[in-house]
């Protein structure tokens, strides 16, 4: 890579970082609590590239006699190194500099979608957790929003007594439109990126009309119904409604 | 994987000939970069029906994810990597460090501690420290112990685990114990010729801040590239590979551990990260997820990738199963002794 394409390299991926975190898009990938690392070392990047950039346009271009000269950045195939144990060559480590557009350009044009359904039975097999101790749900008028994390969880916790009848509202995208009695709905927690997600799910007993598509965001309202066969925590439906994506999709 | 990855279609063959050519004139590159934009621009509807297909979007989503993620330490890392370069003298690294070799590997297995990031940028500062005569195998064991023991680090892992703080200290012990021995073991019998490629000093010339911007920016292509292929071999094995394929070892301890230190190797998740998906393996016995904490910041698919681009291919294959090899056996020791 010549030190004007190096440069713009650096530059797009600092640009890019940045968009990234203004559009929202970020958080189809990483946890929300990165963004400032995100915009900080995208501006970084960005002024190194641009810095190298403006330099190497004002230095005069090297002409290839001068180009095996040692320090010299051009690219360049033809001296294979003796004293280099390492079968490529000295300038193997630049070349591949061009693979960080690889991003850049999938980013540029399509974003990824957040994860979705395909991986949810992918993940490490599902247990309800227990050995925390929760505070029973206060029943009130308004249905109580918990993550899935939580209604897992709860559900763990001395088999769900301190759910205490309360009606809860958990809101997550459909798994399996068909899960043995109900729904599979699931939500990914991350704890850094999409690379570390894992799947809460719950199933979604009585749920009226026809099954959900695959990947339709839901939120829910019901009680706590136990936990099935399967290790899968359920809730009763008293009401559900579709919902756009949420603009975090993962729970973290 | 190559029939995966069709939305970078001009990216993966960075090696054929423009490189040779560029003697005919120094904007080839630019252009290359333009005409890589309008290429790919023009297959805007090809890749957007590819997304459709929920095994591509899934890779190309952890793809993505893990470049992302991992950029912001990367940039720490060459930013210390190019400020070592600038505006630290030579040679008073080395003289910080002790004389003796067995004690110098402790020292830095320590001074890992200070770094706070993950993996990904502790490889350009280790790679700064050899070409600035710090012992090859103290450099090494500093590469190994920082993103696994830094208090960032072991924070994120007691809120992993609550209320079993020697998960934690298993950690910090397992890695320790194999940092520390795979830096002896290089002293030893370990061949510094194949880490020439590291050792060369960064370019002369121009001011500090020339200095400091043009090794930062090589530090960032080289590893960020190396960082791209192994982001793309972690999502491809996350995609093909269910993690849940692993279950059926959980019952037997030998195979347990064995199974997470693959599944460490294969996820490639930041160390930051890694505590929350072990957490999540209720089903294996707590000293693998110990070994699973111990391997995952020492060797996985993208460290691979980045050790073979920053210090030559020959010298990732000895070290990598090396450190795999201690990694295992220390996480193993201090798991069936502290938790």
């Amino acid at each position: 890579m010549s030190p004007r394409t190096g440069a713009t390299a650096v530059l797009l991926v600092g640009v890019l970082l940045v968009r990234l975190v203004v559009s929202g898009d970020y958080l189809r990938y990483v946890r929300g609590g990165m963004a400032p690392w995100l915009v900080a070392s995208g501006v970084l990047l960005a002024v190194l590239g641009a810095a190298g950039l403006v330099g190497a346009l004002r230095r005069p271009a090297p002409s290839p006699a001068h180009d095996h000269h040692a320090h010299d950045h051009h690219a360049h195939d033809h001296h294979a190194h003796d004293h280099d144990l390492d079968h490529g060559h000295d300038h193997g480590g630049e070349r591949v500099g061009w693979l960080l557009l690889a991003p850049v350009v999938v980013l540029l044009l399509v974003a990824p979608p957040a994860l979705g359904s395909f991986g949810v039975g992918r993940t490490a097999g599902v247990t309800v957790r227990s050995g925390t101790l929760f505070r029973p749900l206060a029943a009130g008028a308004t249905p109580v929003a918990l993550t899935l994390a939580e209604f897992g969880q709860r559900a763990g916790d001395r088999g769900g007594a301190s759910f205490a009848g309360a009606q809860v509202e958990l809101t997550g995208f459909v798994a399996q439109p068909r899960d043995g009695s109900g729904v599979r709905l699931a939500r990914y927690q991350i704890a850094c990126c999409a690379a570390d997600a894992v799947a809460d799910v719950a199933r979604l007993v009585g749920l009226p009309g026809a099954p959900p598509a695959r990947d339709t965001w839901l939120t829910v309202v019901g009680t706590f119904r136990g936990v099935g066969p399967d290790g899968v925590p359920e809730l009763a439906v008293a009401g559900s409604r579709a919902v756009p994506a949420p603009v975090d999709p993962y729970e973290t | 994987m190559a029939t995966d990855v069709p939305p970078r279609p001009s990216p993966s063959r960075p090696t054929d000939g423009p490189a040779g050519g560029s003697a005919s004139g120094p904007e080839w590159g630019l252009v290359a970069v333009l005409g890589l934009l309008v290429v790919a621009a023009l297959a805007r509807p090809a890749l957007a029906d590819l997304l459709a297909t929920p095994a591509i979007a899934n890779w190309a989503t952890v793809f993505v994810a893990i470049a992302v993620q991992a950029l912001p330490f990367l940039a720490l890392g060459v930013t210390v990597s190019g400020a070592i370069a600038a505006f630290v003298p030579p040679s008073v690294l080395a003289r910080a460090l002790p004389r003796r070799v067995a004690l110098a590997v402790p020292v830095a297995a320590l001074a890992g501690a200070a770094l706070p990031g993950c993996e990904c940028g502790s490889i350009p500062i280790a790679r700064r420290l050899i070409s600035r005569g710090v012992p090859a195998s103290a450099a090494l064991t500093f590469l190994l112990a920082a993103p696994a023991i830094n208090p960032v680090v072991l924070v994120s892992t007691a809120v992993a685990f609550p209320g079993r703080p020697m998960m934690v200290a298993a950690r910090f012990g397992g890695a320790l114990v194999a940092a520390v021995a795979v830096g002896l073991i290089w002293a030893a019998t370990g061949d510094d010729r194949l880490l020439a490629r590291a050792a060369r000093p960064e370019p002369a010339g121009g001011g500090r801040l020339a200095v400091f911007a043009g090794t930062a920016r090589g530090d960032l292509l080289s590893a960020g590239g190396f960082l791209v292929i192994g982001a793309a071999s972690a999502a491809t094995l996350q995609t093909a590979v269910p993690r849940s394929a692993v279950d059926a070892f959980a019952g037997t301890p030998v195979l347990a551990v064995l199974a997470l230190a693959v599944l460490a190797v294969l996820l490639s998740i930041c160390s930051e990260a890694d505590a929350f998906v072990a957490a999540s393996l209720r089903q294996f016995p707590p000293v693998a997820q110990v070994v699973f904490l111990v391997v995952g910041p020492m060797v996985d698919l993208k460290l691979v990738a980045l050790q073979a681009g920053t210090f030559g291919r020959r010298f990732a294959l000895r070290f990598a199963p090396l450190s795999l090899a201690c990694a295992v056996a220390g996480g193993t020791l201090a798991g069936w002794w502290l938790v």
